[in-house]
Formats: structure tokens, C-alpha cells, sequence
């Protein structure tokens, strides 16, 4: 399988994670994506959901809270607000702001909160479905 | 001459005090240390972006976006990022006296202002002016949330034209001795264009709607920029004036204790001459 260069950079966390790899798979606003070798240079908006990449036919999965995929000759950056790789995810801590979220959820009244609030409902499950990953 | 006990009592508080001030040059050391990695590692994320948006903006129509008009400037809003305490040397006082300075010059009745920390906040509030949010006590548990938070509502203040342009005051970190203050201007953006990126490129959604959602993340970042800059620099001042005064104390330590030695000895000789002379009027 070809490969090529892959940089996911974080605001938080620097960047985090170099190397070639085969195939990477983001979440685009309008379904997943893949990309391989050679792909076609772009930008795309990624929203929250999971990152698949394979390395040397190893598969990982990471969680993200969505961000940017540029695509720049043979390197493929991720810009993204935050990531955590399936085994770096407390599958109870996630449970725990997933009931939060929730919670608030039922007793929310005001509109500009419910756009948060669902939000953050969503980034908790994505990371509970990564997690089991 | 004081008498011994007072001077033994002044050295005894300073002591305490050299104590104290030791420790939070060590609190504020640490707390530098964590807040320059943390500027290291958003440094990346804050190039990439910034390069991503500059490979796109030659492509984009600039009038299409609020967040890049320029407007003839008739109120300014100013972001005065200070700490929330003080003993950090001249680190507040530098600060709010070059804020204010460029606000009077304006006008202050021309000026929002976005109070970030406690002594700009109270600074600003007890001399009238018109704050329009401030963000206090949060800088223990700094997170990118609070960047996102204060950016957010700066966006907002701009997009919805009330003021035509938004600068920010912030001390820079240039190494541990030293500390700038700035002020720059954030809004609008001004980008220069590059040329040579290949016109042959993929965008998912427009051009357009991947602009408008990039160039607010990139505020939050340079927002969460000079949250971290101005941190590491309150704690470098810190460390410094604490620093200073450790050893001010330790001076003091030793200048007490000459006079408390000259003080005993001269008690010593009072005495000794008093035994002295007693003696001798007995032996007569």
C-alpha cells in the first residue's frame, strides 16, 4: 500500500502524531471520507466524530471534536480542536459527561443553550462509541 | 541604639517573610515552566491554521466575509488582558498604564472594553470606563474553552458592527528577564496573499463556508495565544520580583544583625564597666 506523511496538530496537545500511513478516515460534514496516497489536494471540514488511519496495516481509532483536513502534495494535515486516541478514552469518565449532558439536557430552558447542549451530547457519545473501539 | 529585643523581633519577622516570598518564586517558577510548554505546543496548531487560511484566502472574494471588512474606524473595542493578582513587579501597572494611554488618545467614550483579569477589570472600573465584559479568576484551571468563551463574544461585538475595529493589550513573553507589552490589532484581519498554491484543489463546503468557520477558530487560538503569553509572563514577573525581594530580605537579614551584635556588645561593655568600676570603689 503507498503511503503518505500524516500531522494531526491540536491547540492543546501540539502536534501529536507523525508518521506514513495508508489510509486515513475522517468524518466529513456529509459522511466519512477516506483518503489515500495521491489524493486530490483540498481543504474539508471535519465535524465531531471518529478518525480511522491504518499504519502499517494496523488499524487506530481516535475520537475527535471536528476541525480542518488539508490535503498538501503528499502530506495530510488534520487540524482538529481535540483527539484522543480509542485507548486513551476513560470509557467511564465519557459515560459520566454522556448522563451529564443528558441530564442538562431534560432540564435546559434557554435556546442558546440547547445548540451547547447538544453538542456536548454529541462529542460524549462519539467518544463512548470510540472508546469501545 | 534600639534596644535588643525589638531588633531581635524585626529580624524574626523578616525572616518569616523571605520565607514566604521564597516559596512563591518557587510557585511561580513551576507555574511559568507549565505555561511555556503549553505555549510550545499551541504553537503548531496555531501556524497550520494560520497557513491554511492563507492558502485559501487568494481564492476568496473578501467582501463576502464580515470578519474581513475593513470599515472607517469610529469605535475601537480593546481586550486588556492583565492577572487577577498583584506582587508580579510592574507586570500590571506597565500594562494598564499603556492601555490607558491608547484609549484616552482615542477617546475613552469611543472605547468597549473586554477586561480580562481581576486588576484590569477593577483598574478600568474604578476610573469609569465603558467595560463591556470581563473575565476574571479562571487562570488556575486555564483551559482552550475559556479562549473559545472570549472569543466568541469579541466575534459577535465586531460582526455586529458595533465596533469597526477590536485591539488587544497583553504582556508578550519574550524570555524569562524580559516581558513586552503589546497591543495589536485583531479585527479585522488583514492577510497577506501568497501565490503559487495550485487552483486545482478540492474544498468541501464552498471556499466560502470553510473561510467563515476557519477564521473564528483561528481567534480563539490567537484568543487562547495571549491568555497563555500574558500567563507565562505574570508568572516570570513573579518569579522575578519575588526573587528580588528573597534577597532584599536576606540584605536586610544581615544588616539587622550587625546592629543587634554592635547593640549586645555595647550593652556588654556598659556593664562590664559598671562591674568594674563597682569593684574598685570597693577595694578603696
Amino acid at each position: 500500500m503507498n503511503v503518505f506523511n500524516l500531522e494531526i496538530v491540536t491547540p492543546i496537545r501540539g502536534a501529536l502524531d507523525k508518521g506514513q500511513v495508508g489510509y486515513v478516515r475522517c468524518p466529513g460534514l456529509d459522511g466519512s471520507f477516506g483518503i489515500m496516497a495521491n489524493h486530490q489536494e483540498g481543504i474539508f471540514a471535519l465535524t465531531v466524530g471518529e478518525i480511522k488511519l491504518t499504519r502499517d496495516g494496523q488499524d487506530e481509532f481516535l475520537a475527535t471534536g471536528g476541525g480542518f483536513a488539508e490535503i498538501m502534495g503528499h502530506t495530510v494535515k488534520l487540524l482538529v480542536e481535540s483527539v484522543e486516541k480509542s485507548s486513551e478514552i476513560d470509557a467511564q469518565r465519557a459515560e459520566k459527561s454522556l448522563d451529564r449532558a443528558r441530564t442538562r439536557k431534560s432540564e435546559q430552558d434557554s435556546e442558546l443553550n440547547e445548540v451547547r447542549i447538544e453538542a456536548s451530547l454529541t462529542r460524549a457519545l462519539n467518544r463512548l462509541r470510540v472508546s469501545k473501539r | 541604639m534600639a534596644n535588643l529585643k525589638d531588633i531581635r523581633d524585626r529580624i524574626k519577622s523578616v525572616k518569616s517573610i523571605q520565607k514566604v516570598t521564597k516559596a512563591m518564586k518557587m510557585v511561580a517558577a513551576a507555574k511559568m515552566r507549565r505555561a511555556q510548554e503549553r505555549m510550545e505546543q499551541s504553537r503548531p496548531y496555531s501556524n497550520s491554521l494560520a497557513e491554511v487560511i492563507q492558502h485559501l484566502l487568494p481564492d476568496v472574494d473578501r467582501e463576502m466575509l464580515p470578519l474581513l471588512d475593513v470599515r472607517d474606524v469610529k469605535r475601537k473595542a480593546y481586550v486588556v488582558v492583565s492577572a487577577d493578582r498583584g506582587l508580579a513587579g510592574a507586570f500590571n501597572t506597565n500594562l494598564l498604564k499603556i492601555a490607558q494611554k491608547e484609549i484616552d488618545e482615542f477617546g475613552k467614550e469611543n472605547v468597549d472594553l473586554f477586561c480580562i483579569g481581576k486588576k484590569s477589570r477593577d483598574h478600568f472600573k474604578r476610573r469609569d470606563y465603558n467595560i463591556i465584559e470581563s473575565h476574571v479568576e479562571f487562570w488556575a484551571e486555564m483551559k482552550f474553552e475559556n479562549a473559545m468563551m472570549i472569543g466568541r463574544s469579541i466575534i459577535d461585538h465586531f460582526t455586529s458592527g458595533q465596533v469597526d475595529e477590536i485591539h488587544v493589550a497583553y504582556n508578550y513573553f519574550l524570555n524569562i528577564a524580559h516581558q513586552e507589552v503589546k497591543s495589536e490589532s485583531l479585527l479585522p484581519l488583514v492577510y497577506e496573499s501568497v501565490e503559487g498554491v495550485s487552483h486545482n484543489r478540492l474544498y468541501e463546503p464552498s471556499k466560502e463556508e470553510l473561510v467563515t468557520s476557519l477564521i473564528p477558530r483561528h481567534l480563539n487560538v490567537q484568543m487562547w495565544k495571549y491568555l497563555l503569553e500574558s500567563y507565562a509572563s505574570e508568572q516570570a514577573a513573579r518569579m522575578l520580583s519575588m526573587e528580588n525581594a528573597t534577597s532584599n530580605a536576606q540584605d536586610m537579614i544581615k544588616d539587622l544583625t550587625l546592629q543587634f551584635n554592635k547593640a549586645r556588645q555595647a550593652a556588654i561593655t556598659t556593664e562590664m564597666l559598671e562591674i568594674v568600676g563597682g569593684a574598685e570603689a570597693l577595694g578603696k
